[in-house]
């Protein structure tokens, strides 16, 4: 199956045999390929050639063509202050400024940056057509909150018919740009509209539910799947997100993924979410980030969830971290093996090993999740025990499954960190990787001499 | 007297400006927060009472309510508006040095980055509770943080930082605002933000949401 169908799989509610991963790689790609944020936002080559690294190093079921909540935005006129290390940032809203809205034109294609990222999407779309490309859309209410400024807030009440007019007018400009993604070849339309995070449910239900189901029956009526995107805590809109009828709503650690998960099923859409991006993925470790997935598939399960960060990644998260995540979702026994060290307790009284190398034999030690059921874990066995006819008594070989308590204990005693794994007298020697006989061989003699 | 007070610190906590503001719905065509202070000083009541037992307690209401999640952005700027219309009819009475303030706060977006919402959010509700607010803006350099402090002995500044990349920008701030005035109080916030790197990096204290910047500033005046 390639990427593309497990996503549209998990968008459509089937049970898939993985999770899909959708890394939302942004001006993080500009790091993969050494170039500044600005610079890589405003070239489709950059773009193009960041999000190909990407694919390379993340392997990704999906991936948003680019992550810029300020291009449409820009082509309406707004001021754009750009950062070397981010996305750039609206600096000045023209109706704030005196700008009418009947004034303002729906973006062309070719608008700001607009057509570099449709080229982008068209040559990615095309060179890689296993992989979904998501087309990520500035949402009304942020658009109208960079048309307005904060304004857009107070509007709501104090002239209620203007904040209409102004998101009516967004709704418009992300059908239009919809269907620039579509065109392009994007398998998704991704709604991103983080403010309606800071909106009470009976604003959401009275400014953006209606216009944001419009987008949607559009996208659905151009045969495109759709995504409702909110970063920040939208916990209290979640149900009214799900009800605007989008494929799919995506969010972040904000929310807890149990109630995300419980509230997309029971409207009938999928969800995605919800890795922890700044204390996982940008200031933790490979293994913080294999935890954190697994802890989010576990609790996504295999129908209609995709595994994602909560948002845009930070251009330095460190590349490590993601290929863990895009390494551990299809590696069911690295799952097992987390699964299984995490019973670990921190104070846990861990066996004392000292008087084991005291024998005057070698002793070889294998962690495994179960030989009998792990075909690595039984290939690295079946070579070990080959070694009993060459040094009979003069070795031990111990097989310590993690299935069991005794097994985990040992694993961490012994200081290992990846199954399988062999030891010799107490040293890490062989990890993951079957060796060649030989080299195993060479390893014991090297601890007789 | 206790009418007046009352009716402000609900016309402050509803988000009622004015007799023309349409908002709320129900209370359409009563008088605001606007005119409420203006009658209330007409009638003898004390600035520092209207301050102290009316807006103070109202903005108390509406940070509290945020922090809740009962309240959301809008209706908080809505309570601010209402509470500057009065804060407009106050500004003789600081002048004067009849009524005084709680303190200054200095706050500002730190170096790099341009998000002003949450920012103005804890400055309003710092401002409703009492204190003098200085807002340096946004994409404020530690030179000028620095400065701000040097003008204003004793002021407890505020910094804030909305991207991960700019928690660096907030890291160099501190550290240099700290290394000048060992004193300095320090408060942070911002979404990407922690406790452990808020104390990691050297400040006093991490504000999640701005009830606990105002709760955590009070509790030190």
């Amino acid at each position: 199956m390639t990427g593309k169908e497990y996503i549209i799989n998990a968008y459509k509610l089937s049970e898939c045999d993985r999770t899909p991963w959708l890394p939302f790689v942004g001006c993080h790609g500009a790091a993969l390929i050494g170039k500044n944020a600005d610079t890589y936002l405003s070239s489709a080559e950059l773009i193009i050639q960041g999000q190909k690294e990407a694919i390379r190093r993340y392997s990704p079921d999906g991936i948003p063509v680019t992550f810029d909540l300020q291009l449409e935005a820009e082509a309406l006129g707004c001021r754009i202050f750009f950062s070397e290390s981010n996305p750039p940032a609206v600096v000045s809203h023209p109706l704030e400024d005196g700008v009418k809205l009947s004034e303002l034109k729906i973006p062309s294609k070719s608008d700001g940056r607009v057509g570099e990222v449709l080229r982008a999407a068209e040559v990615l779309c095309r060179e890689h057509p296993d992989i979904a490309f998501f087309g990520l859309v500035t949402g009304p209410f942020t658009l109208a909150l960079h048309l307005m400024g904060t304004e857009i807030f107070t509007a709501m009440f104090e002239d209620p018919q203007k904040a209409e007019e102004v998101i009516e007018f967004c709704s418009r400009v992300a059908k239009n740009v919809s269907d620039y993604y579509i065109e392009a070849g994007c398998t998704v339309i991704a709604i991103v509209d983080p403010m309606t995070s800071q909106i009470d449910p009976y604003s959401f239900e009275t400014f953006v539910k209606q216009p944001m189901t419009g987008i949607f029956e559009h996208i659905r009526q151009k045969n495109c799947l759709s995504s409702f995107f909110v970063c920040g805590q939208a916990e209290h809109n979640l149900d009214l997100m799900a009800k605007c009828r989008p494929d799919n709503v995506s969010v972040d650690e904000n929310i807890p993924l149990e109630y995300v998960r419980d509230v997309a099923l029971s409207n009938g859409v999928s969800f995605g979410g919800n890795l922890k991006l700044t204390t996982t993925l940008l200031l933790g470790t490979p293994e913080d980030s294999e935890r954190d997935a697994l802890e989010c598939i576990l609790i996504g399960g295999k129908r209609g969830f995709i595994l994602a960060p909560g948002c845009d990644l930070p251009m330095a998260t460190p590349v490590e971290n993601l290929e863990a995540v895009s390494r551990l979702v299809r590696d069911e026994y690295r799952q097992e093996f987390l699964k299984r060290t995490s019973q670990v307790q921190e104070n846990e009284v861990l066996p004392d090993l000292s008087s084991r190398w005291t024998k005057g034999k070698v002793i070889i030690d294998v962690i495994t999740l179960d030989s009998s059921s792990c075909a690595p874990c039984q290939y690295m066995m079946e070579l070990v025990e080959r070694l009993k006819p060459q040094f009979n008594e003069k070795i031990e070989i111990f097989e310590h499954k993690i299935k069991t308590k005794e097994g985990l204990l040992m694993m961490k005693s012994l200081g290992v960190r990846n199954i399988p794994t062999i030891c010799i007298n107490g040293k890490v020697r062989f990890i993951s990787i079957t060796p060649p006989l030989r080299q195993l061989i060479e390893s014991i003699k090297e601890e007789m001499m | 007297m206790d009418n007046f007070i009352d009716r402000i610190s609900i016309s402050i906590q509803r988000g009622k400006i004015d007799a023309n503001s349409p908002y709320p719905p129900d209370m359409k065509g009563e008088p605001g927060a606007d005119e409420l202070t203006r009658e209330a000083l007409q009638n003898g009541v004390a600035a520092n009472d209207i301050l102290t037992l009316a807006m103070i307690p109202a903005m108390g209401i509406v940070g509290e309510l945020f922090k809740d999640k009962k309240l959301f952005v809008p209706q908080v700027l809505m309570s601010a508006k209402a509470m500057n219309s009065a804060m407009l009819h106050l500004k003789p009475y600081f002048t004067s040095g009849e009524i005084k303030q709680r303190g200054t706060f200095v706050i500002g977006t730190v170096s790099g980055d341009l998000h002003d919402i949450g920012k103005n959010l804890v400055s309003m509700m710092i401002e409703g509770s009492g204190w003098r607010v200085i807002d340096l803006g946004v994409d404020v350099k530690t030179e000028r943080f620095i400065e701000a402090v040097q003008e204003n002995p004793g002021c407890i500044l505020g910094m804030s930082a909305l991207l991960t990349t700019t928690m660096e920008s907030m890291e160099k701030s501190v550290r240099q605002v700290r290394s000048n005035y060992p004193s300095q109080r320090i408060l942070v916030g911002g979404a990407p933000l922690s406790k452990e790197f808020a104390f990691r990096i050297g400040a006093d204290m991490y504000a999640p949401n701005p009830q606990v910047a105002v709760e955590y500033i009070n509790s030190i005046a």
